[in-house]
């Protein structure tokens, strides 16, 4: 174990390296998505009440957590297996799940101050505070870790990059327009309602909403499973992708 | 041997054969050269080395230990300089190297100076606090050299390690080769500069479409060559280019130069042929000399476009 934490710290340390000339951009376009999502709101819906717009701004972590684990992680890990990067990361004698754990805090560190900013400034615009439980570290946590897990393994398990591009284009339009993130689960069709029930993103909006309103959902213990089965899955392709010879 | 590689095929899905009945061995303390043009299935057998593609048949073995069923001891006891560039867009050199010998197990102290060390043997000092995304190329594959030379494998292979590199540091480079193999490293170097290699490489194999087309010190390769000459010509720019006579054989066309090989009784007869030429403007001029490796390269590899007119020369 203390062999892996030395290993995971130095892959992390090359991966902050890496990403300097891009991090305070990234931080810089995830505080304007957030502030923009608080903003773009008021436009979308112009008379709203603080009960609305507290439901609708405390699901927006959720919509930035996996935007970054389906949108930016696909396309970074497409650029850098066109440009055969992984040959070389993979040919260093380090375990992959440093890197790839390497990697994810890179990401966490990339969004945790967009997603803070963004419940800061809703709350403040649309006049309603938040009672933040504990409970939500481990759920941003997981809700990142899935979001990740999923972007990875679609970047790692789709044969071809410019495939994986496509993939996480009809995803996100799909997590957007049809996902009960921003609205209750019974505004869907039944079948689709349903389809909802085995899939991690309505779970993922009532356990992070739960634990940042203090009301945490009824069912929390069946989101946990949920959404941890889904991370787990997802985290068993990649290991599986990045660790098959071809 | 450290590394032997016996009977190595890989088959990739579509029935396309990257490498067929691959076989060679490196010792500690060798330079051993893996020639060949483009697509002749190099870095395929680099990327079964390192356990990243899984051979078809055949075996590896690293100091006896069978690393197709346990790649993790291939990556533990070989360093690898890819032929991808690496990943250090904003890391400085001495960062990126210092990191690659800590990966590879180094201490800190230790590794920050062989670090320093490499980059002064290497005169890429003015460089060495630079970012890799505002580095050259060829500054860039000398980064890649030092990180995996900084606290070498036991097997060290280096795929296309003077791509883009300037004459002068290539001879300084060559000479950090010598010193890894000194330090009793194999080294498995991997290149298709023919004229390059001659000079660096105890013994090479010549590779083509998958297999080993021969193998051997580059005298023993050379001895087929013996008792020829090679005529090398430079056309003047837009010059009509004659047939070469009957005497000059392989004759191999570069664009603005020719290469052809003469038997040592036909050797008057070539030079006044190719003075004739230069005298008539054709040709801007010509050398005759020992044939090389090179000639033995072409001869195996038998087509023109194994040469690479880009590094052809390049000393």
């Amino acid at each position: 174990m203390g062999r892996w934490l030395r290993e995971y710290s130095l892959m992390l340390k090359w991966q902050m390296l890496s990403n300097k000339p891009m991090l305070p951009l990234y931080l810089v376009v995830e505080a304007l998505v957030a502030v923009g999502f608080v903003v773009g709101i008021g436009y979308l819906i112009p008379d709203i009440n603080s009960q609305s717009a507290m439901y609708l701004i405390t699901g927006a972590p959720v919509l930035i957590l996996l935007m970054i684990g389906l949108v930016m992680v696909p396309q970074m890990v497409s650029l850098a297996r066109k440009a055969g990067t992984f040959d070389y990361i993979w040919s260093l004698p380090v375990p992959r799940s440093c890197f790839l754990a390497a990697d994810t805090t890179v990401w966490i560190v990339i969004t945790v101050p967009g997603v803070i900013l963004a419940l800061l400034i809703g709350s403040w615009h649309y006049s309603f505070s938040l009672n933040v439980s504990p409970f939500v570290v481990p759920v941003f946590l997981l809700v990142t870790l899935t979001g990740i897990s999923i972007g990875y393994a679609m970047s790692h398990a789709v044969p071809k990059p410019e495939l994986t591009m496509l993939v996480s284009q009809v995803l996100v339009f799909f997590i957007l327009i049809f996902s009960p993130i921003h609205y209750p689960i019974e505004q869907l069709p039944g079948w689709l309602a349903s389809t909802h029930r085995v899939l991690p993103f309505t779970y993922m909006a009532d356990l992070m909403r739960g634990y940042l309103t203090g009301k945490p959902p009824v069912d929390a213990g069946l989101a946990f499973a949920v959404v941890g089965t889904w991370c787990v899955l997802a985290s068993g392709i990649t290991f599986f992708a990045v660790k098959r010879r071809r | 041997m450290l590394l032997e590689i016996e009977d190595i095929s890989k088959v990739y899905r579509k029935g396309i054969r990257a490498n067929d009945g691959v076989s060679l061995s490196v010792g500690a303390g060798e330079v051993f050269g893996l020639l060949g043009p483009n697509g002749a299935g190099k870095t395929t057998l680099v990327n079964q080395i390192m356990g990243l593609l899984k051979p078809t048949s055949g075996t590896i073995r690293i100091d006896g230990t069978d690393v197709i069923a346990d790649p993790g001891f291939a990556r533990q006891a070989c360093s690898l300089q890819a032929q991808v560039q690496v990943p250090i867009e904003g890391l400085t050199i001495l960062q990126a190297i210092e990191l690659a010998g800590r990966v590879r197990g180094g201490r800190k102290a230790e590794v920050l100076a062989r670090a320093r060390e490499l980059v002064d043997n290497l005169d890429i000092g003015e460089w060495a606090n630079k970012r890799g995304d505002t580095l050259s190329g060829g500054v860039l594959r000398l980064a890649s050299f030092c990180m995996a030379a900084v606290v070498p494998g036991r097997v060290v292979i280096l795929d296309e390690p003077t791509n883009d590199v300037d004459p002068l540091r290539r001879r300084l480079l060559w000479q950090e080769v010598r010193a890894l193999k000194e330090s009793g490293s194999a080294v498995l170097l991997i290149t298709h500069n023919v004229l390059e290699a001659e000079r660096a490489v105890d013994r090479l194999a010549i590779i083509d479409m998958g297999k080993v087309l021969g193998q051997g010190t580059p005298a023993s390769l050379k001895e087929h060559e013996a008792g020829f000459m090679r005529l090398e010509l430079v056309f003047e720019p837009m010059a009509k280019i004659p047939a070469p006579p009957e005497f000059i054989n392989k004759a191999i066309d570069l664009g603005s130069r020719s290469i052809g090989i003469v038997s040592a009784q036909d050797v008057c007869g070539a030079i006044d042929w190719a003075s004739e030429l230069r005298e008539s403007g054709i040709v801007e001029e010509f050398t005759l000399g020992p044939s090389s490796l090179e000639d033995a390269y072409i001869r195996l590899i038998g087509r023109e476009e194994a040469i690479d007119p880009g590094t052809e020369g390049a000393q």
